[in-house]
């Protein structure tokens, strides 16, 4: 099969069957990001690049030829390996994308955490009359005020 | 001129009351609060038993980020200095109360308190480091200094003090995984004047450390990593 593509380059192989296949996966793909979103499952704001590589998907089900036209784009003589290298990119930005929206999420994890951890131990000193530890309790009182003005 | 002295803590139930003795015997003057870094054991009850205040995180989050909680603790109380120390033990509190006397007389705005600075040998023989810790200093210590521009021997050390510049900053950006050495290269690259004081330190009184060869290994790449990324950071100007 591999030699046979070679030998022919620039022509999709693509039967009706694998055409069906792959537009039926690319429906129930979208279908099953509409459920999740249904569900609350996913936020929309992360669903729109899902439903563009589900329309991807049926985009290059139904006309076979936009492969051949971006793999001549690429410079790339064998189809198959236009689109695994499209799909590897398109993966891999979504892996950093991914990352990114982790590393966010960590920051403001963690700031909660602090602000809670914080404000616990100001309710606790307020609590305590502030027994044994120097500052008066007016000043637990106002920490923001104080901090902007310093 | 009001001071607060906090200590991250993370399991250190059976060497943090010893610590919080010590401050307050050498520091009387400062409010101490005790950063629970989500400890499973009993450090925050031992650390209210022994008088102290304590800000919980509820979860675990890394020395980075209970060293942030002090800070921001500390800038929003109006602080005009503070300190930090380890929970361990390693730090005895009359060196740190030197720390504060130097950011109180305004003769720098960060202070470290270092174990290898050629005059903390003389001074004492207490602290011997593991091999792959001293690999580790000596490769910090090299590419630090290469960085900032500024000489450095203890990069790591967990022994410092600052006053309210430096507050603001540490409250908003400092690396949680980089914790020690990040904080010094971003403090210099914003024009704060950062100080070493050679101090005396004590061998840890409980836990071992965590640093096992393939550790430290990955440890040190890591830093490096972050120190690279570090030089292409934008230059703030801080507002405070």
């Amino acid at each position: 099969m591999g030699l046979v593509l070679a030998a022919e380059p620039g022509q999709v192989h693509l039967t009706s069957q694998t055409r069906i296949v792959a537009a039926a996966l690319a429906l129930f793909f979208m279908l099953m990001i509409l459920e999740l979103i249904r569900r609350d499952r996913l936020q929309e704001r992360y669903s729109v690049i899902w439903f563009v590589a589900g329309l991807g998907m049926l985009a290059g089900a139904a006309f076979p030829g936009l492969l051949e036209v971006v793999a001549n784009l690429m410079g790339v003589r064998n189809t198959n390996v236009a689109l695994f290298s499209i799909v590897l990119l398109l993966l891999l930005g979504l892996a950093l994308n991914f990352s990114v929206i982790m590393s966010r999420q960590a920051a403001q994890i963690t700031r909660l955490a602090q602000e809670r951890a914080i404000e616990k131990a100001l309710a606790e000193k307020r609590a305590e009359g502030d027994i044994g530890n120097g500052a008066s309790g007016e000043e637990a009182l106002q920490p923001e005020k104080q901090g902007l003005e310093g | 001129m009001r001071s607060l002295v906090f200590i991250p803590a993370w399991n250190e139930e059976d060497a943090l009351p010893g610590v919080i003795a010590d401050v307050r015997k050498a520091i009387p003057g400062a409010d101490l609060l005790v950063v629970d870094d989500g400890s499973a054991d009993a450090t925050a009850e031992r650390a209210r038993e022994a008088g102290a205040l304590v800000a919980s995180l509820p979860f675990n989050q890394g020395l980075g980020a209970a060293l942030q909680t002090g800070y921001l603790y500390a800038l929003r109380g109006g602080y005009d200095v503070c300190a930090h120390l380890d929970a361990d033990g390693q730090h005895p509190a009359e060196e740190v109360a030197r720390l504060l006397a130097e950011v109180t007389a305004d003769r720098a705005d960060l202070v470290i308190g270092s174990r290898y600075h050629a005059g903390a040998v003389a001074g004492s023989g207490d602290y011997r480091p593991t091999f792959s810790r001293r690999i580790g200093t000596s490769v910090f210590r090299f590419f630090l200094t290469l960085a900032t521009r500024q000489r450095f021997t203890d990069t790591t050390s967990g022994m410092r003090a600052a006053n309210r510049r430096v507050m603001a900053l540490f409250s908003r950006h400092y690396s949680p995984d980089f914790a020690e050495i990040e904080s010094l290269q971003l403090a210099v690259r914003q024009g704060l004047r950062v100080e070493e004081l050679p101090v005396r330190m004590l061998e840890r009184a409980g836990g071992s450390s965590f640093l096992t060869p393939l550790r430290s290994a990955f440890f040190i790449f890591k830093g490096l990593v972050v120190l690279l990324v570090g030089q292409f950071r934008p230059r703030h100007v801080e507002t405070e």
